[in-house]
């Protein structure tokens, strides 16, 4: 009827209009991105030449130069400020850092293999009546308790170092661990198999010998918490596996004892490849 | 209404955002490294400060901040130098990179450990993953005063082989020590 035919026509309206709108607004909003673009590409080329004439300025001047015009006492703390900044910042490179709080000091320690900085552990220390560990982040199985007790009070800079040679140690071990996981893993058969502190590492890999290939079982201990080579491996291979491939197991033993263990691995898969 | 020339202006302001972070950081930087002002000329800044704004309690905030700023930024480098030794004479940085999760910096450091002095140049890569920031050392550069000694110079070119800066740092602090304790031993005999 006459109702139903006007009400077509309204919903035909309605739709219309709500599809204007979308269009309008999508639109506005292309416009808006747009004028943004043109705002940050001005600002970009404005630095740009600002940077430029710094670099020319530069070019020819030996040595360093204040500023002819006479720098207000604010410009000059601030500068001040800024230095110490960044020197502060990159302190940790030095595997330590630390800042003075109310009642003591608050030491950060940061871990690193060869070039590779990772995890950092805090310490807030009170210095008084005497020296004592009010929080810290550093793990549950490094015995924070009785390095403290052995050094805290009596040589805090020896306390600090001895921490830091656990923690340094437990990071590389486990960063040896996560590289042999990450790049070797068509290698690995199954999970490799480590404890929280990374002192006992299990696992199996493929070795092959005349186009088959044989299961090796590894399994290292790290005796020495402070050390990021084990103290024990042994290696062992599946009893179907041919004599000579004892021997084979002999040398990667002897290899995953004196070089890190993913840098091992690797001689050791390149070496499978030269022999296949 | 097409969507694709949507992204392209998001991406172009993504990318115009990180290039005008990084020139800012840059211009910064060249001025921050142009600049030098002797520690003198800041003591006479600090004294000039507190005479310009002696009567002035209100609306002055900022400038006893910046004082109170810099005396406490001074004791945490002080401490720090002291407690390890090491003390930095002088640090400048370039940023060669700057994006959301990258900077890539070109750092020149000297200093000295007890009486082992050391100029280092490095290149420092940090990178912000989802819970915190892995720093990478590249090309490092040592030169150690005492780099005649041949246990020194293959300490130095391990070092520098694997950019091992932290073990640098810890190993120098022990041998530092070592050699004071020697020198101590020495003229104790004497």
């Amino acid at each position: 009827g006459v109702f139903a035919h006007l009400e077509m026509l309204e919903m035909r309206a309605h739709k219309a209009a709500v599809k204007r709108e979308e269009m309008e607004r999508q639109e506005e909003k292309l416009a808006r991105l747009k004028a943004r673009v043109e705002e940050l590409r001005l600002q970009r080329d404005e630095l740009r030449a600002k940077v430029d004439l710094q670099e020319k300025g530069q070019l020819g001047k030996e040595g360093v130069v204040s500023d002819p015009a006479q720098p207000s006492a604010q410009a000059v703390l601030e500068w001040k400020i800024k230095s110490l900044k960044a020197m502060l910042q990159i302190f940790y490179l030095t595997g330590i850092s630390s800042k003075l709080t109310k009642r003591g000091v608050c030491f950060s320690i940061s871990t690193a293999y060869e070039g590779t900085y990772l995890d950092s552990y805090h310490l807030d220390l009170l210095t008084q009546p005497e020296v004592r560990i009010l929080r810290h982040s550093v793990p549950i199985f490094i015995p924070l308790e009785q390095i403290a007790k052995k050094y805290l009070q009596t040589d805090i800079r020896r306390f600090m170092s001895v921490l830091s040679d656990h923690l340094n140690a437990y990071v590389g071990r486990r960063y040896q661990a996560d590289q042999l996981q990450e790049h070797f893993s068509a290698q690995i058969e199954g999970a490799l198999q480590r404890n929280s502190l990374c002192n006992l590492l299990v696992f199996n890999y493929n070795v092959s010998s005349q186009s088959k290939t044989f299961l090796f079982n590894a399994r290292l201990l790290y005796g020495d918490p402070c050390s990021i080579l084990p103290t024990e491996v042994v290696i062992s291979c599946t009893p179907d596996a041919p004599a000579a491939l004892a021997e084979t197991a002999g040398v990667h033993s002897d290899l995953f004892r004196r070089v890190a263990l993913h840098k091992a691995f690797r001689s050791v898969c390149s070496a499978e490849e030269s022999v296949a | 209404m097409d969507n694709s020339i949507l992204h392209v202006y998001e991406d172009e302001i993504q990318s115009l955002e990180e290039e005008i972070e990084l020139l800012a950081e840059k211009y910064e930087e060249s001025q921050q490294e142009s600049t030098f002002f002797s520690d003198e000329e800041i003591l006479m800044s600090i004294k000039s400060f507190q005479r310009e704004f002696q009567g002035e309690s209100k609306g002055r905030e900022p400038l006893s901040d910046l004082k109170v700023q810099l005396e406490s930024l001074q004791t945490d480098l002080s401490f720090l130098m002291k407690f390890t030794g090491i003390q930095f004479t002088s640090h400048s940085k370039k940023t060669v990179e700057k994006n959301r999760n990258r900077t890539v910096q070109m750092h020149r450091l000297s200093g000295n450990c007890h009486s082992l002095s050391f100029q280092l140049e490095f290149q420092l890569l940090e990178m912000q993953n989802k819970e915190n920031v892995t720093a990478v050392i590249t090309d490092l550069s040592i030169i150690m005063e005492s780099g005649e000694d041949s246990d020194v110079s293959k300490f130095v070119s391990s070092t520098e082989a694997h950019g091992n800066l932290s073990t640098f740092f810890r190993s120098l602090s022990c041998y530092a020590e070592w050699c004071e304790h020697r020198r101590c031993t020495f003229l104790h005999f004497k």
